[in-house]
């Protein structure tokens, strides 16, 4: 692969082979987990006004993507954290991409307008200087683009505040050559502390200010086509507000334990495979998957089916696993030992290659090509 | 997969960002500083790749002199990638333990050669029927847990009945014995002297119990960054598997002998406060382990409050200097962890692109 970066580079085996076969460490999705939490949060969407637009940076992953947009109840299009990734996915046949992100460099802007050639691309923006050089490269590129104005909810990066400076920043959209005016987006999320029991209150108290500001530019004769909003872990209380039109979620669909507190409708699809290899006392199992290959960057893992076995501390290399006292014959040298992800994305982005299986045998690989595009 | 290759000669301010630069200059400096100091000793330097993952990276220090030749490698394809770019002598500093891999290492000593670390019977004894069924002959080492409480026999004991065991063995070579160290905080250099030679020191007593029986010790393989001006001053430490110390991490600042030669170019993208401002590249690009934030290079008013998966955000002491558009450097607290999120190095010097190196090795978890 002449040219290309790194590669994971492990031993193939064949489609059909069991799961535990697989070589260590593996990233490993589960289908039907993967179909059941699609169908879960897109059952949800058919019924809804709003519709979900897939967040596909958390998993970065072309074929899950496609998956989601071929279940009803999405918007028909995805959202990305990057250019590189929209990229990625435009690529891959994915005609409607939102950047959750500011463009701010000539660079970045010509991509952009470049990117209009191929997909419906739409940006959100927070600044009349950004408007203006959105504009100029949308007309030096002979596109249009799509813009919302990302609004401040108190809880982001960016956007502009609620009420008229929103209003005046739509206007300046709406006079801009080059740009079309798509509506509005709530930066940032809420999630709300697990077992929460005013959560559906406070999460509407945190989307309101977009919901009244969407009325002030109605009201001043500026449609509001999109008002997006929401997460994961709030989908089905944002996704039922009247008003909103989409939630960008992701993590519903490969899931970890992050958002499995606030959504444990979901299971975890995504896991991966190791191997016990020290053993050095009684209670410690050594394994093969450390902090390059399971990710601490948000959490530890978890070691699935068996409670009384956790991971401890994670070095570059490898897991530290703490034994409870009679486990003494488990977790042996060579045994197979399935993690689950505290942060998926996270995981997805230092892989290759996804392993799928159904019943436990692998079916398919499918390339996480949208990983590691940060640019 | 990401591709990107910025023309030499190209400015640095000109680099789409964020991406991962190496200055030529500090790097040059590190390995001519190792290769100084293990030029006429007795113990050498054997670069850990875990850190680099570039075969170029590994070559430079080689050329540049000290080191025994070889390197170290974590995995069996990290040691696999060195040995297609030509390197001869790769030690795998971790427990090779199913059969695929294992059959990959045996594969691996027809063009090399290859020593691996063992801390288990069992293990050892499936090295040695498969090397012995293979034709092959691996080379082994007793790895002694000093401090890390990881992998690695717990007692001399233990160690002594492995390398009995090892040295009649077929398909297997018995080299010695390897033990690696780590210290936390910032220790200054009389610290570093006491806590090193204490943990290296246990590993030459594994050393010596085992040569009383009979057994010659050809390897000893101890010491790292954090001790590599410790391990030469002990007799009988043949090797030292050193690995920051290339591309370097603010973890390591107590060595300033050594200087940043990794760093991340990122460009503000908001500026939503006037004290805060928000760069282009998060913890997917970072890492950010056990929550540990890089440092911002140049720019002592301003901090690093929060990582974000694709965004940084700077909070400043006064006006924020950082405006939406500005360039900034960031210094990593892990580096092997960010060397291993990206697929390209740019090096640069003085300002300029050099050339691009791709990170061969990256994501070689097998």
């Amino acid at each position: 692969m002449e040219g290309n970066g790194g590669m994971e580079r492990p031993t193939t085996k064949p489609f059909g082979v069991s799961a535990n076969e697989l070589d260590t460490p593996a990233l490993v999705v589960d289908l039907p987990t993967l179909d059941y939490n699609i169908e879960t949060v897109h059952s949800f969407f058919r019924s809804a006004q709003s519709k979900v637009r897939p967040f596909a940076s958390a998993h970065l992953c072309p074929a899950i993507a496609s998956r989601q947009l071929m279940s009803d109840g999405s918007v028909g299009g995805i959202s990305v954290a990057t250019i590189g990734e929209a990229e990625v996915f435009a690529q891959h046949g994915i005609s409607d991409i939102t950047i959750v992100n500011r463009v701010v460099t000539w660079s970045k802007l010509n991509r952009l307008c470049a990117l209009a050639h191929l997909s419906k691309v739409t940006v959100g923006v927070d600044t009349g200087t950004n408007v203006e050089d959105l504009s100029e490269a949308a007309i030096a590129a002979g596109v249009t683009l799509n813009v919302l104005v990302d609004v401040n909810t108190g809880s982001s990066l960016w956007g502009v505040d609620p009420g008229n400076p929103t209003l005046r920043l739509a206007q300046t959209i709406k006079k801009a050559p080059g740009l079309q005016f798509g509506g509005l987006a709530a930066s940032g999320t809420f999630t709300s502390q697990e077992n929460d029991t005013d959560a559906v209150g406070k999460i509407k108290h945190w989307v309101q200010p977009v919901l009244t500001t969407r009325e002030l530019l109605e009201h001043q004769g500026i449609n509001v086509d999109v008002v997006s909003a929401g997460d994961t872990s709030n989908y089905t209380i944002v996704g039922s507000i009247d008003g909103i039109t989409e939630v960008p979620a992701g993590s519903y669909a490969l899931m970890d334990t992050r958002y499995l507190g606030n959504s444990p409708q979901l299971k975890p699809a995504v896991k991966i495979l190791s191997t016990v290899t020290s053993r050095p006392d009684r209670h410690t199992s050594i394994l093969d998957a450390g902090q390059k290959s399971s990710n601490r960057d948000t959490g530890l893992p978890s070691i699935e089916g068996f409670p009384r076995a956790t991971v401890t501390s994670t070095s570059a290399e490898h897991a530290t696993v703490e034994l409870d006292e009679d486990m003494e014959n488990m977790f042996r040298v060579g045994d197979k030992v399935w993690l689950i992800p505290h942060d998926a994305g996270g995981c997805a982005n230092l892989y290759d290659y996804m392993r799928i299986v159904r019943n436990g045998k692998l079916i398919a690989m499918w390339e996480i090509a949208a990983r590691g595009r940060y640019r | 997969m990401d591709e990107y290759r910025p023309n030499p000669g190209l400015p640095v301010q000109e680099l789409e960002t964020p991406c991962l630069i190496v200055d030529m200059d500090a790097l040059e400096h590190n390995y001519n500083h190792i290769s100084e100091t293990y030029r006429t000793g007795t113990t050498k330097m054997r670069q850990h790749v875990k850190d680099i993952k570039t075969p170029e990276l590994a070559h430079m220090q080689i050329a540049a002199g000290g080191t025994v030749g070889g390197v170290c490698a974590a995995k069996v394809s990290e040691a696999e990638v060195m040995v297609e770019s030509g390197i001869s002598d790769v030690f795998i500093t971790n427990q090779i333990v199913t059969p695929d891999k294992i059959a990959r290492l045996c594969s691996l000593t027809q063009r090399a050669s290859i020593k691996v670390c063992v801390d288990n019977p069992t293990n050892l004894l499936d090295l040695s029927r498969s090397a012995q069924a293979l034709g092959a002959t691996i080379g082994v080492l007793i790895e002694v847990d000093t401090s890390m409480h990881r992998a690695g026999v717990r007692s001399i004991t233990e160690g002594v009945q492995l390398a009995k065991l090892a040295s009649g063995l077929p398909g297997v070579d018995f080299k010695g014995v390897m033990s690696h160290q780590a210290i936390s905080g910032k220790p200054d250099k009389e610290t570093r002297m006491i806590e090193g030679r204490k943990f290296i020191q246990m590993c030459l007593d594994v050393r010596d119990a085992i040569e009383k029986e009979g057994i010659a010790v050809e390897m000893v393989s101890s010491g790292e960054t954090f001790t590599y001006d410790v391990a030469p001053d002990m007799p009988g430490v043949t090797e030292v598997e050193g690995g920051t110390y290339a591309l370097m991490s603010t973890a390591y600042s107590y060595l300033p002998e050594f200087q940043i030669a990794v760093k991340i170019l990122g460009t503000i993208v908001s500026a939503p406060q006037s004290n805060m401002s928000v760069g282009d590249v998060g913890r997917r690009a970072l890492a950010s382990p056990n929550g540990v934030l890089p440092s911002l290079e140049g720019l002592p008013t301003v901090r690093v409050s929060e990582l974000h998966d694709n965004h940084i955000v700077f909070h400043s002491n006064g006006p924020m200097p950082l405006a939406v558009g500005d360039r900034f450097l960031l210094h990593s607290g892990q580096q092997d962890i960010l060397v291993n999120r990206w697929d390209q190095f740019i090096a640069v010097r003085r300002g300029f692109v050099e050339c691009v190196w791709q990170i061969l090795a990256r994501g070689c978890h097998n």
